[in-house]
């Protein structure tokens, strides 16, 4: 460790002075906070966020195959009791779900029973902004995992020629209300390609444009300096994103749709040294008003052969223990099928955490589908728990300075 | 340099540097008025100038030239054919025309300043086709559009009755049995007065005012007596049987609400986080117009202020402002079909702001991400070559189709042509004062002008004859991706 700071240390000389090391190495220093509790958690740790968009049904991702209501209000659309994934006497995966079958069956899966919130938003996009803000109250600027990094990253440097531009990535076009932070600049990658600079074959247009970029020069405008420090950042990190990427090989094939390409990405930012902390991945569309079964089925076996793939490759890279992986969706369905077989907005619905060190199993009750608010599922566990079990546990932070309201940990970490 | 507390309301920026000097801030400016200044009218004012349009609002002189933005006297473009009603109930592409819709508006618009502040009221009052569906945001579009240098007592009226903003913050759902705050607390918060200026029972009296404020079976709105709740309310201290015109007529009345929103004005129009002062000097202006909105822009944009070399490319373009802006310069004829997607990257895309608080702007405009995501647009932009070099452009079509095999007119050739010649030196010029006013340093020309005459193993030979369509291509993306090309 000793040495490992001092080469950090003389490496910030150098990048300070000669501008010219990549700016995540002298950041590394920085940014590497101490734990505010539980010493013994790796402070390498990365935590994967999945976001199952447009509300997931529960009910056929984690099914209470003998609970006869089941089969009653879902009498198109029930999976049925000869191929579910049986975990025990009460529940089953859905039979798409092949892949986290075999985690669960390694204690590497925990599935949350009844997750949810009092008074459940069935609005996509504020229900979304509730579980990504963890503010169900009152709409708040930032994230959770915004404030998280703002936590982790001195302010003095995340927006300086030192800061790491890849502490939190969020593979997709744009940045997530969860990522949102004060002063933490999350980069959106849709894919490697985009995120650089992109003059074709004009090499000389990219060399140039790095030129008129480089050095602040004082203008009239505050902004401008602002911009020209994110400018250089930008242009550096596209530059060192690629380079550094180029060496990881993948173990691994990964499934051909588009989320397991990104959990590909993702395992290679995670194994490729760039001091990744938090990573955000999506897959959509979850919304299944009619025709549940086949959109939903086919969504669930992406999650599940995607996110086996990548347990794998961290795996074989050395990097599965330091790594957990947490699902969420906006709202669960409605526990009852509607008239074109598919399921409507509801509330409370399972999350899972992943990893080599998750401790693998059920927890919570599943919620009855018998005793309901106006026909949706009550929910038992609420999601700022989950959340705070990561902060605390995984991230090593303490979850009262990230979420408002104290709320209880789970066993899952 | 590291960002501002966005988390905190009002949402600060950047202030310049420099005093204000107050006493002469709001007094009409007789300064001179030449291209720069023009150019400076025209990007505050519109959806960036082309060089053409620049020299029209100089010829005008400052007064002829704010009169041609308030009082618009050619007629507007014909844009009643579009969007198509079936595509805009279509579930699959809903969302994509009334976005293509908006942003062919500010691509052709002949009033500019009109197009501005709704899009300064979309900011304003944000409401999302994420919630709401198209059909609904095209109608609140244009009612913005068609009260946007109206009276802002008339708009909030017309908000509040307006089927999108009764979908989008509830209010369909306020009964007096069960009355739904959320409408009481964002017309205080948000659209007028600010955070911290009511109390949790001034939301409750508000609410109860607008019961019965709902939306009949077509979507239409409706005043449903039965669910109102008639009784007494204390509002802000004032007590009667109010109802929701009572309540918008308190709270225009209130001073705090005319430096609320003169101070959004301000940083709309002439810089971030403008000094007390001058919001009370707007206020004043403001309050005495009984609430006009265009007297009140007017008295900003012929200020002395407006035209200080403090509020001079004092804030960073806006996504909006950069792509249009980008997309006229380089004379693209219609909005290409992929302008949403680049949008969104940049973090704006419209018709779908990120909360009920719209976009926060400024130091937020700015990340990697997005800064990477402007340089690719106009990397890209610049390349939209016409299929043969001397195709004409397209005829002009009151609903554009989406075609991503756009072109920018602005060719190499056009380029050339205006530059008299193929001399790298003039050429440079050309576009420099043309995008940027000459706003770049010495430094920066000799950079462009070494990249001019540089040669590579792509571009074996210096600018000349046989590689001045990629050189010239290649400087017009170097120019435009300046630095000085993010401020407006």
């Amino acid at each position: 460790m000793a040495s490992r700071r001092v080469f950090l240390s003389q490496s910030l000389g150098i990048a300070v002075l000669g501008g010219t090391m990549p700016s995540f190495f002298s950041q590394a220093a920085a940014a590497d906070p101490l734990p505010a509790l539980g010493v013994s958690i790796d402070p390498r740790n990365v935590l994967v966020v999945v976001q199952m968009g447009g509300g997931n049904d529960g009910l056929n991702m984690v099914v209470p195959y003998s609970d006869d209501a089941y089969h009653r209000v879902r009498p198109a659309i029930a999976i049925d009791d000869k191929s579910a994934l049986k975990i025990d006497e009460r529940i089953a995966l859905n039979p798409v779900m092949g892949g986290l079958n075999e985690l669960f069956k390694e204690g590497n899966l925990a599935i949350v029973q009844g997750v949810g919130y009092p008074n459940p938003n069935r609005s996509h996009f504020e229900a979304t902004q509730i579980w990504e803000t963890a503010s169900p109250e009152r709409p708040v600027s930032t994230g959770w995992l915004g404030r998280y990094l703002d936590r982790i990253v001195p302010a003095s440097t995340a927006d300086s020629a030192q800061a790491n531009l890849f502490t939190a990535v969020t593979l997709g076009d744009t940045v997530p209300a969860a990522m949102i932070a004060q002063h933490v600049d999350v980069p959106a990658i849709g894919a490697l390609s985009t995120f650089q600079y992109n003059s074709g074959k004009d090499t000389a247009s990219r060399l140039t444009a790095g030129r008129l970029y480089d050095g602040a020069r004082a203008g009239q405008s505050p902004y401008l300096e602002m911009i020209e420090t994110t400018a250089r950042t930008a242009l550096r990190g596209g530059d060192i994103l690629k380079a550094k990427i180029a060496s990881y090989k993948k173990t691994v094939t990964y499934p051909t749709d588009a989320f397991s390409q990104q959990l590909a990405l993702a395992a290679q930012i995670i194994g490729s040294d760039v001091g990744t902390r938090v990573i955000f991945v999506s897959i959509g569309s979850f919304d299944t008003h009619a025709g549940q079964r086949n959109q939903q089925d086919r969504l669930l076996g992406y999650l599940s052969g995607g996110l086996l793939a990548f347990q794998k490759d961290l795996a074989a890279h050395g990097n599965a223990d330091r790594t957990l992986v947490l699902t969420f969706s906006e709202f669960g369905r409605r526990v009852s099928q509607n008239a074109s077989n598919g399921t409507d907005h509801g509330t409370a619905m399972p999350m899972f955490a992943l990893g080599a060190k998750v401790k693998g199993g059920v927890y919570g009750e599943h919620p009855s589908l018998t005793d309901l608010d106006h026909g949706d599922l009550k929910y038992n566990t609420d999601f700022r728990s989950v959340y705070a079990t990561v902060l605390e546990k995984w991230l090593a932070r303490d979850p009262s300075q990230i979420i408002s309201g104290g709320f209880g940990q789970l066993a899952f970490v | 340099m590291s960002k501002l507390d966005t988390s905190t309301d009002p949402q600060v920026g950047f202030r310049p540097p420099g005093t204000l000097d107050i006493a002469t801030a709001l007094e009409r400016y007789n300064g001179p008025f030449g291209r720069r200044q023009a150019a400076h009218l025209a990007r505050r004012t519109g959806f960036g100038p082309t060089p053409a349009e620049v020299d029209g609002l100089a010829a005008h002189g400052v007064e002829g030239a704010v009169d041609s933005l308030l009082h618009p006297s050619e007629p507007e473009i014909d844009f009643t054919s579009y969007p198509d009603s079936a595509k805009l109930f279509d579930p699959k592409v809903r969302n994509v025309t009334a976005v293509m819709w908006w942003l062919d508006r500010m691509l052709r618009t002949k009033r500019p300043l009109v197009e501005k502040m709704t899009l300064f009221w979309h900011g304003h009052f944000a409401t999302s086709i994420n919630k709401v569906p198209a059909n609904y945001m095209v109608g609140q579009i244009d009612l913005f559009r068609s009260q946007a240098l109206g009276n802002f007592r008339t708009l909030l009226l017309s908000v509040s009755k307006d089927p999108a903003m009764l979908i989008w913050l509830d209010n369909r759902y306020n009964f007096a049995a069960h009355p739904n705050e959320n409408f009481a607390r964002e017309i205080m918060e948000l659209f007028a007065l600010g955070l911290g200026n009511y109390t949790e029972d001034d939301i409750k009296a508000g609410a109860r005012a607008f019961t019965g404020w709902t939306l009949d079976k077509d979507g239409h709105f409706i005043f449903r007596e039965a669910l109102h709740d008639p009784g007494m309310k204390t509002f802000l201290g004032r007590t009667g049987p109010w109802n929701g015109d009572d309540i918008i007529n308190i709270i225009v009345a209130q001073p705090i609400h005319q430096r609320y929103l003169c101070r959004n004005l301000l940083e709309y129009f002439v810089y971030s986080d403008p000094e007390p002062a001058l919001v009370d000097a707007l206020a004043q202006v403001y309050a005495l117009s009984g609430y006009d909105i265009a007297k009140t822009v007017g008295s900003i944009i012929r200020s002395n202020v407006f035209y200080s070399t403090r509020a001079y490319r004092a804030l960073p373009k806006s996504p909006i402002e950069f792509t249009l802006g980008l997309l006229r310069y380089m004379d693209v004829k219609q909005v290409p079909a992929d302008m949403p997607g680049w949008l969104f990257r940049m973090g704006q895309y419209p018709l779908a702001p990120p909360s009920v608080k719209g976009w926060d702007g400024g130091p937020t405009w700015i990340s990697t991400s997005t800064l990477l995501a402007r340089f690719n647009l106009v990397n890209r932009v610049v390349k939209a070559a016409p299929p043969r070099p001397a195709a004409a452009a397209p005829a002009m079509s009151p609903a554009p189709a989406p075609n991503l095999n756009f072109f920018a007119a602005m060719t190499p050739d056009v380029v050339v042509a205006q530059a008299g010649g193929l001399d790298p030196g003039k050429v440079l010029e050309t576009i420099v004062a043309g995008a940027l006013q000459d706003d770049v340093t010495s430094d920066v020309r000799q950079t462009l002008m070494d990249y001019l005459n540089s040669t590579g193993a792509t571009l074996p030979v210096p600018f000349g004859p046989e590689n001045y369509q990629e050189k010239v291509r290649g400087v017009l993306a170097l120019v435009l991706n300046l630095p000085s090309n993010q401020l407006n």
